[in-house]
C-alpha cells in the first residue's frame, strides 16, 4: 500500500509531473463537463426525473446560500456549488477499485481552500470596498489585528485539514483492512465513507459559504451568519 | 510528507475551471430554468387570479341580472295580476251594467207588455163597451135617433168657414146619410135646419146608414159633417183606448 501522504507522478508533461490526483480530478472534471453540457441541452420546463434532481441540487444550494448570507444566492452559485458537487464526487470517487480520490490528497484540499481564501477577499472587498474590508480587520478593536489575520489563515488552513483529514483517514482504513482481512469487510466501512464523504462535502461548502458570507457583510471572523458554523 | 506545488496548482486551476464550466453549462441554466417556470407558475397564477376576478365579476354579474330578472318577474307579476284584476273589475263592472241593462230592458219590456196588454184589454173592453153601447143605443126609440140631431149637424155646419159652407150643396143636393128613413117631417126639418146654417136654400139626398145608430152624417165633398152617436162611440172608443 502507498503512503498517502506521499504522491507519486504517474507521469510527466514536460517539466510538469502529473499525480493520480489530478488525472482523477481530469477524469471528473470530464464527466462533469459532459453531463452539464448534455443537461443544459434537455432542460424543460416540464422537467424529468433528472432534471428534477439536478433542479433540487441547485434549489437546495441556493437555500443553503440563502439562508446563510440573507443574500441573492446568483454571484456564489457557480463556486459553492462547484465545490460541494466537485468534493463529493471527488470522495465518493474511492468507491471505483483502484480510483484514488483526489480529496485524498492535500494539494486538491488546499486548493479548494485557497480558492475559498481568495474569493473571501475579492468578495469582501467587492461587497464593502477595500478600505471598509481593511477595517474590517480592526473590528472591534485594532487589538484584535493579529488575531483576525491569523484566524484568517487559521481558518483556511482547518478547511485543508478536515477535509483531507476524514477523507485520507478513511481510504486509509479501507486500505489497511482490505490488505490485512478480504475482500467483503471493508463494505460497511466503504458506506461510511459515503456518508463521511457527503457530510465533508457539505460541511466544506457550507463553510465557504460562512467565510464569504463574513466578509461580504463585514466583521471577519467576529460576524454572526444565520447559520452555525458546522465543526467536524 | 511534501506539498507537490505543481499538483496544487494544477488542482486550483482544474478547480476555477471546473467552476466556469458548471457555472456556464448547469447552474446558470438550471437557474434560468427553474426561474422561467417559476415565471411561468406566476403568470399562470395571475391568469388564474385574474380569470377568478373575471369569474366572480361575472358571477356578480350574473347575480345582479339574476335578481333585476327576478324583480323584473315579480314586477310583471304584480303588473299582471293587478291587470287580471283590473280585466276582472272591468269584466265584472260591464257584466253588472249589462246585467242592469238586460234587467232594465227586460223591465221595460215586461212594462212594455204589461201597457200593451193593459191598452190592448183597454182597446178590447172599449170595444166591448162600444158594442154594448151600440146594442143598447139600437133599441132607442125611432124618433129619439133623428129628433135633435138635425139641430146639432146645423151648428157643426154654421161653425165651418164661410168658404166651405158656399161650397157645400153648390152643384147638387147635398148627400146626408141616416140611421133610418126619414119622415117628410124630419126631412123637411133637416133640409130647414142645414138651409139655415149654410144660410141659402139646398136640397138634402138623404141615405139610410144604420151603422149610424143615431144622428145625421154630412158628405160633401169638401167637409164631412158628422153628428151621431157611432161618431161618438168611436171618438169614447178612442179616448178610452188613448187613456187606458
Amino acid at each position: 500500500m502507498e503512503n498517502p501522504l506521499i504522491t507519486q507522478p504517474l507521469f510527466y508533461v514536460g517539466p510538469v509531473p502529473i499525480t493520480s490526483a489530478v488525472l482523477v480530478t481530469w477524469g471528473i472534471m470530464a464527466c462533469l463537463t459532459g453531463f452539464s453540457v448534455w443537461m443544459s441541452g434537455r432542460l424543460r420546463t416540464t422537467p424529468d426525473g433528472l432534471q428534477s434532481a439536478v433542479e433540487l441540487l441547485v434549489d437546495t444550494i441556493d437555500g443553503q446560500i440563502r439562508d446563510t448570507m440573507n443574500r441573492d444566492p446568483e454571484p456564489y452559485r457557480a463556486l459553492i456549488g462547484t465545490i460541494f458537487v466537485f468534493v463529493l464526487i471527488s470522495n465518493w470517487s474511492s468507491l471505483i477499485p483502484g480510483i484514488e480520490p483526489p480529496t485524498a490528497h492535500l494539494e486538491t484540499d488546499a486548493a479548494l481552500a485557497l480558492i475559498v481564501f481568495v474569493a473571501t477577499v475579492i468578495y469582501g472587498v467587492q461587497a464593502q470596498g477595500v478600505k471598509d474590508y481593511l477595517a474590517g480587520f480592526a473590528d472591534p478593536s485594532w487589538v484584535m489585528i493579529p488575531l483576525n489575520i491569523v484566524e484568517q489563515i487559521t481558518r483556511t488552513f482547518s478547511l485543508i485539514v478536515r477535509l483531507f483529514g476524514n477523507v485520507m483517514s478513511g481510504v486509509f482504513v479501507i486500505g489497511i483492512v482490505l490488505s490485512l482481512a478480504g475482500l467483503f469487510l471493508p463494505i460497511p466501512l466503504m458506506a461510511l465513507d459515503l456518508l463521511t464523504g457527503a457530510v465533508q462535502a457539505y460541511i466544506f461548502a457550507v463553510l465557504a459559504t460562512v467565510f464569504i458570507g463574513s466578509a461580504v457583510e463585514g466583521g471577519h471572523a467576529t460576524a454572526k451568519p444565520a447559520t452555525k458554523e458546522p465543526t467536524q | 510528507m511534501s506539498i507537490d506545488w505543481w499538483a496544487l496548482g494544477l488542482q486550483a486551476i482544474n478547480a476555477l475551471v471546473l467552476v466556469w464550466i458548471l457555472a456556464r453549462y448547469l447552474f446558470r441554466p438550471v437557474s434560468a430554468i427553474i426561474a422561467e417556470r417559476k415565471d411561468a407558475a406566476q403568470a399562470e397564477l395571475r391568469r388564474a387570479a385574474q380569470a377568478m376576478e373575471k369569474a366572480e365579476a361575472a358571477k356578480s354579474a350574473a347575480d345582479a341580472e339574476r335578481a333585476a330578472f327576478a324583480r323584473e318577474l315579480s314586477d310583471l307579476q304584480d303588473k299582471a295580476q293587478y291587470e287580471a284584476e283590473e280585466i276582472k273589475r272591468q269584466m265584472r263592472l260591464s257584466a253588472e251594467q249589462e246585467a242592469a241593462q238586460i234587467r232594465q230592458d227586460a223591465a221595460k219590456a215586461v212594462d212594455q207588455m204589461q201597457k200593451d196588454a193593459r191598452h190592448q184589454m183597454g182597446e178590447e173592453a172599449a170595444t166591448l163597451a162600444v158594442q154594448i153601447a151600440r146594442k143598447l143605443l139600437t133599441r132607442l126609440p125611432q124618433e129619439a135617433q133623428v129628433s135633435e140631431f138635425s139641430t146639432g149637424l146645423a151648428e157643426a155646419l154654421a161653425a165651418l168657414p164661410d168658404a166651405t159652407r158656399s161650397r157645400i150643396g153648390a152643384k147638387g143636393p147635398v148627400a146626408v146619410r141616416a140611421p133610418r128613413a126619414l119622415t117628410p117631417e124630419e126631412t123637411a126639418k133637416l133640409r130647414g135646419d142645414i138651409s139655415g146654417a149654410l144660410e141659402r136654400d139646398v136640397q138634402v139626398a138623404i141615405t139610410v146608414d144604420p151603422s149610424l145608430i143615431a144622428g145625421f152624417e154630412l158628405d160633401a165633398q169638401t167637409a164631412k159633417v158628422r153628428n151621431h152617436l157611432a161618431a161618438d162611440l168611436m171618438q169614447i172608443k178612442e179616448e178610452l183606448v188613448r187613456h187606458a
